[in-house]
């Protein structure tokens, strides 16, 4: 009983280590104490924070019902939180909802420049994380990795007080990457192209955005991992002329994803790429796609179609 | 019209007074209501309060919490009065602008002065990054206004552009290069980002702080009050570039001043607000039709039209489709534009 408790103090007095101090973008923010009030934005960050087990120290979310669903296994998760602006939030929504913590990013819930960033919530007591992939937005940034999305599961451990808890995740995350990807031939890297979506020109991953990470996880090449940005648009002849093996498709929107690749299988341009013709598609989810805990999903799904024929 | 409205200015002097005092009052009420409604629904009992309280503090006991004082003083008030300085702004560069050039479509946003913001703050949006913080988009954005207006002066020196219509060529000849330039740098840009750019030319007053409104205040009231004084000359400059001549006015030498002035001042409210269209072009319009054609009744009531208008164009903006706010560009060329149609409709212009 003595040692229980004495082993439930020392547990007690490890976790809370405060205050505690972890870099956002090109920002060191500091924490006296885990946050109680926490608003996370957009689906991928929000599934984050429920997989740490934060949703009892979070009174809401943002920027989701505007552009996506929530799947089953999300709107279980989410229970009874709120969404307290079906897009992007203004700075009164926030305010008014008085959190002391916002998880966003850049071109997730922030804009460069608007009126919701680090600086202007600051004065009203609530202390910001940005995504780390979204960091580019902001200025020079290593190129995208399983890492940044890793980072961010830890560094959330650390401002809520849950590290132990980060750490096992991305144990296991890393495990599973290994155990996934571990018969994967990494000699000859198959060239994927990442379609989001766009028919005059193709909106694509860059080398700063997430799918470009995993497609290198699962052994492959992303043909446009060249181009210094993170989401962009391309033209389509360096598609053709680059000749993916794969297609990613990004599943989100109005366009399903059997339109797209339709259009890419009846427009004569696209006839001789090797994906077109030996009709190999993957389809992610926008939420596998974009940094969370989904990609490990994700890459199992790379891997499986990468595998096929 | 010009002469008719002059003639009718005696008579129309006995209202003056009233009107500055009850648009003082609207504009002040206008505020209050600006203030109280919102997404987040205050009460209109602790948006009394919170005032109260900070006028003469602790006044009223705070039943309220932080954050819907927050929400009160730090959120909804500074944007009310920015709305009220920018639309003063506009209103009171577009009638000078019109004055001075002769031409009713005179418009802050025509003479290349907003495109040279835009540029700057393109280029603080989607390139530099906001290396100078929260400053970094308004005084890239006001640097970019005054290069376009020194580009536009030049041009109109180069070209020899002493006319009113020539200066106006020359504005929206330099808009269209400085736009090009804009374009190539959204191009360059991060696609994604962009609706940010969008949003951002499109008008917004959600950056209002308290800490900012002292740099549109240095700069409207010194230079508002200048064109003010300068009146006369533009009442003489309405009747035509020789009629001024005759009075000692050098015509093309005072325009050029009048446009600089009206740059220093677009620039800076452009620089916090974004390009909100309307305001400048139809204010003075508005004006003229209430007030008579004298400048020196038409400046003062085009600023306090211009920021009652804006006030309410913001509230608009910030309740139709709550809790998004829309970008106030929208709001006052639909609501403004329409209101517009059906004055030239009934023929009141």
């Amino acid at each position: 009983m003595k040692l229980a408790t004495f082993a439930l103090l020392l547990s007690a007095t490890s976790v809370h280590a405060f205050p505690v101090t972890v870099k956002s973008c090109d920002r060191e923010v500091t924490f006296d104490a885990a946050p109680k009030a926490a608003i996370s934005n957009d689906v991928n960050l929000t599934e984050m924070m429920l997989v740490l087990g934060l949703r009892d120290s979070m009174i809401g979310y943002t920027g989701i019902s505007g552009w996506k669903t929530l799947d089953a296994k999300m709107r279980e998760g989410v229970a009874e939180l709120p969404e307290l602006s079906a897009k992007y939030p203004t700075k009164e929504v926030l305010v008014g909802a008085e959190p002391d913590f916002f998880f966003a990013g850049w071109n997730y819930g922030m804009k460069v420049g608007g009126e919701v960033t680090p600086e202007t919530l600051a004065p009203f007591g609530i202390k910001t994380y940005e995504l780390t992939e979204s960091c580019i937005h902001l200025g020079p940034k290593d190129k995208v990795a399983m890492d940044d999305m890793y980072d961010d599961l830890l560094n959330l451990g650390t401002i809520f007080g849950v590290s132990d808890r980060a750490v096992a995740l991305v144990d296991g995350y890393k495990a599973r990457l290994a155990q996934v990807t571990a018969g994967v031939d990494r000699s000859n890297p198959l060239r994927v192209f990442v379609y989001d979506s766009g028919e005059k020109a193709p909106f694509t991953a860059g080398k700063y955005a997430m799918p470009t990470a995993m497609i290198e996880a699962t052994g492959g090449v992303n043909i446009m991992g060249d181009v210094e940005k993170s989401w962009a648009e391309v033209a389509w002849e360096p598609v053709v002329e680059r000749n993916p093996q794969v297609i990613v498709i990004v599943n989100y929107g109005d366009v399903t994803a059997e339109q797209k690749i339709a259009f890419l299988k009846t427009n004569p341009a696209f006839a001789g790429i090797d994906a077109v013709v030996n009709d190999r598609f993957v389809v992610l989810e926008y939420i596998e796609a974009t940094p969370g805990p989904r990609n490990i999903e994700a890459v199992e799904k790379l891997v499986a179609g990468f595998a096929a024929k | 019209m010009t002469d008719s409205t002059l003639t009718h200015s005696a008579t129309r002097r006995l209202n003056l007074g009233a009107g500055a005092i009850i648009g003082l009052c609207v504009l002040g009420l206008s505020i209050l209501v600006a203030v109280a409604v919102g997404a987040v629904s205050v009460p209109l009992s602790t948006v009394v309060g919170v005032l109260a309280n900070k006028l003469v503090p602790g006044l009223v006991e705070a039943t309220w919490t932080t954050g819907r004082a927050a929400i009160v003083w730090d959120i909804r008030f500074p944007r009310a009065l920015l709305a009220a300085l920018v639309g003063a702004g506009l209103g009171l560069v577009g009638a000078a602008l019109q004055a001075v050039t002769r031409n009713p479509l005179a418009d802050p946003h025509l003479l290349g002065i907003s495109s040279g913001a835009a540029f700057g703050a393109i280029l603080a949006l989607l390139h530099t990054g906001l290396f100078l913080g929260l400053m970094t988009v308004p005084l890239l954005a006001f640097c970019g206004a005054l290069v376009a207006a020194m580009l536009v002066v030049g041009v109109a020196g180069l070209a020899g552009a002493t006319s009113a219509d020539r200066l106006i060529l020359a504005g929206v000849a330099v808009s269209f290069i400085v736009m090009a330039g804009a374009n190539v740098l959204i191009f360059l840009g991060d696609p994604r980002a962009t609706h940010t750019v969008v949003f951002w030319m499109l008008g917004g007053l959600g950056l209002a702080q308290w800490a900012h409104l002292i740099w549109p205040v240095a700069v409207l009231v010194p230079t508002g009050l200048w064109l003010w004084l300068r009146a006369p000359e533009m009442n003489a400059m309405t009747v035509g570039d020789e009629t001024a001549a005759t009075l000692g006015i050098a015509p093309a030498r005072f325009r050029l001043q009048v446009f600089v002035a009206g740059a220093l001042i677009t620039g800076v409210m452009v620089a916090f607000s974004g390009i909100i269209g309307f305001v400048g072009l139809m204010m003075p319009h508005i004006v003229r039709l209430v007030m008579g054609g004298n400048n020196a009744r038409v400046l003062p009531f085009s600023a306090l039209f211009g920021a009652i208008f804006l006030i309410w164009a913001d509230i608009a903006a910030r309740v139709v489709m709550a809790p998004e706010d829309m970008p106030i560009g929208v709001v006052t060329g639909l609501i403004g534009g329409v209101f517009f149609v059906g004055l030239l409709a009934r023929r009141r212009l």
